[in-house]
């Protein structure tokens, strides 16, 4: 073939690949407001940096696809995000659904392996149908499409991953997303490991798609969605968010950013953010907001586990992770949602060398029936033991309660690398109403009533006993900080601690830990 | 009109309740307290509108999940 005509049959094959499932599908997803899969590309990286990997591949599975299969259904390449590599796949939902077929399957799996051999970001953009039928049927098709590579859903946290749910997620887009360390979910976008369809065939329950997996059961039940989102646009913007967080792998220190001007001033408002009664509650973000450096909160799974907060941040321009307790909700008590929330962004933030500040003010454990039946003990013991296993700098404020093993899931004793405390914080076994009934209870019915003097008196002689300054007087809280402080203390505290023998990088005792639990 | 239920978070004892049938109420406003943990934990409305009934009363013992009020929006 001449050099014409071979590029020709370039540009024509170049041109057919790019048109993707044709004019109409394109057209009617326009119509809907959401963008197509190169669209959401070029949202996600920096402008002109795409490289792509396999825009000639085509169906290998079923020779009569092969006209039909642009790409494969399933984009692949490389790109830029703030002038950093990643590595991305990114579903054409056009192009037979987005099925998972041979072809497009080695293009995950190329990018995941250079993903983790070169140390660089894996981004997944999921919306895909699920295995590509017919050709998965029987036992050819299995033993043909299925199970080449080992590795296909081990998760061993070299580098970040980061997902979107960005329309029906069944299959490996469902799997992806949860595999994934962020996960940020279009409204619309339905992930099921089945369809509505099959469930109907299968098992003859009649489902809505949103009840079954759409953005309230993620956000609220499952967890699965780190992040909720209107449009496309937000979901590939806040994928870059998430990413400016964190180190290209986890053999490095995360970037250092600038620190925005005016940072330093909201600190001051830090003593008015306590109720004036001990049992009253107030939101644990204010504290958190005037802590960090300004505009840097980002709350990770902000409608889940809401006893727990747990955010991405910076403090001097450097990644914190942050683990709180909000009495807003529960009265900040820990339940069994709150529990995995917490532990798995432990292990992120372990897993990425990113140290962890805790924000301290907790009655304990939510304790009862319901809580017992959902496993409270084991959830509450993976949570302290992922704590303990954190090679990362640990630093826990104790704003006011911090009681029975809560004390020490949320970094009490040596469970963090410095304890601080304001002058507000009260720490004991048990809050001291319950503590007088316990003690005294069982042999003087006035000390089950908090009506009678020997209740009052025994309540007040408790109350003081929590007060911070016998454990500080151990040395078991090393500091005791005006609030205002905490800002200024923190980002001392930063500076002390960080990993400079292993070039701030941590041992990532957890890398293999559950995606999800 | 629609109606909306309002539910607990949380087990505990009813403590102070804070509206009543007929009262509008914004977002977020405080309709009734619950005692759980030594703490006063407040049920806010979830949306604007007119409290159509209250289901519950003071003292009252309630489980996590239990419908407490109905609010029309």
């Amino acid at each position: 073939m001449s050099a014409k005509a071979n590029s020709s049959e370039f540009e024509r094959r170049r041109a057919k690949a790019l048109a993707m499932g044709g004019e109409e599908k394109l057209a009617q997803r326009k119509a809907q407001g959401l963008l197509n899969a190169r669209e959401r590309i070029a949202r996600l990286l920096d402008e002109g940096s795409f490289l792509e990997s396999g825009l000639f591949a085509f169906s290998s599975g079923n020779p009569e696809d092969r006209d039909s299969t642009p790409a494969d259904g399933k984009l692949a390449g490389y790109g830029r995000i703030d002038g950093r590599e990643v590595a991305l796949v990114a579903n054409d939902f056009t192009v037979k659904g987005a099925s998972s077929s041979l072809s497009n399957g080695k293009k995950i799996a190329h990018m995941k392996r250079t993903a983790t051999l070169r140390g660089i970001p894996l981004v997944m953009l999921g919306e895909s149908s699920g295995a590509r039928m017919p050709d998965t049927m029987g036992a050819w098709g299995m033993g043909s499409m299925l199970g080449g590579d080992p590795t296909q859903y081990q998760r061993m946290r070299e580098t970040p991953w980061a997902a979107a749910a960005l329309g029906n997620c069944f299959g490996s887009s469902a799997w992806y997303c949860v595999l994934a360390d962020f996960n940020v979910f279009r409204k619309g976008a339905i992930l099921a490991v089945s369809s509505p369809r099959l469930c109907s065939l299968a098992i003859n329950e009649q489902v809505d798609s949103e009840e079954l997996g759409g953005w309230r059961v993620h956000a609220e039940v499952t967890g699965f969605a780190d992040l909720v989102v209107d449009t496309d646009e937000e979901a590939m913007d806040a994928i870059r968010r998430f990413l400016s967080y964190l180190p290209s792998h986890h053999n490095e220190a995360p970037p250092v950013s600038s620190v925005p001007k005016g940072s330093d001033d909201a600190a001051a408002a830090l003593p008015k953010v306590l109720p004036e009664s001990r049992t009253q509650v107030y939101d644990v973000r204010k504290v958190v907001r005037a802590v960090v450096d300004q505009d840097s909160l980002f709350e990770l799974r902000a409608r889940f586990g809401k006893v727990g907060m747990t955010a991405l941040a910076r403090l001097g321009g450097r990644t914190v992770g942050i683990v709180a307790n909000n009495p807003m909700f529960k009265g900040g008590a820990l339940d069994g949602d709150g529990c995995d929330k917490i532990t798995s962004f432990l292990v992120l933030c372990d897993s990425f060398n990113i140290p962890i500040i805790m924000f301290v003010d907790t009655p304990g454990f939510f304790i009862g029936l319901d809580v017992e039946r959902k496993r409270a003990a084991g959830k509450i013991m993976n949570f302290m033991n992922a704590l303990s296993l954190c090679t990362v700098p640990r630093l826990s404020v104790v704003l006011r309660k911090s009681y029975g093993q809560a004390y020490l899931n949320m970094g009490g004793g040596r469970n963090s690398d410095e304890v601080a405390a304001w002058p507000s914080a009260e720490i004991s076994f048990m809050d001291p109403m319950f503590a007088v009934h316990v003690v005294h209870g069982s042999r003087d019915e006035k000390y089950r009533d908090p009506s009678t003097p020997e209740f009052q008196r025994e309540f007040e002689q408790m109350r003081g006993d929590a007060e911070v300054w016998d454990i500080a007087g151990n040395y078991s809280v090393q500091h005791v900080i005006p609030p205002e402080d905490t800002r200024a203390y923190l980002l001392r505290m930063l500076e002390v601690h960080q990993l400079r023998l292993s070039g701030g990088v941590g041992q990532h005792l957890m890398r293999t830990w559950p995606t999800s639990y | 009109m629609a109606s909306i239920d309002v539910k607990s978070e949380i087990t505990g004892t009813i403590w102070k309740i804070e509206v009543k049938a007929g009262d509008k109420v914004a977002e977020e406003d405080v309709l009734i307290i619950i005692e759980s943990m030594k703490m006063e934990i407040p049920v806010l409305a979830p949306e604007a509108g007119t409290v159509a009934e209250i289901l519950v009363k003071e003292e009252e013992p309630i489980k996590e999940g239990q419908l407490l009020a109905r609010l029309h929006t």
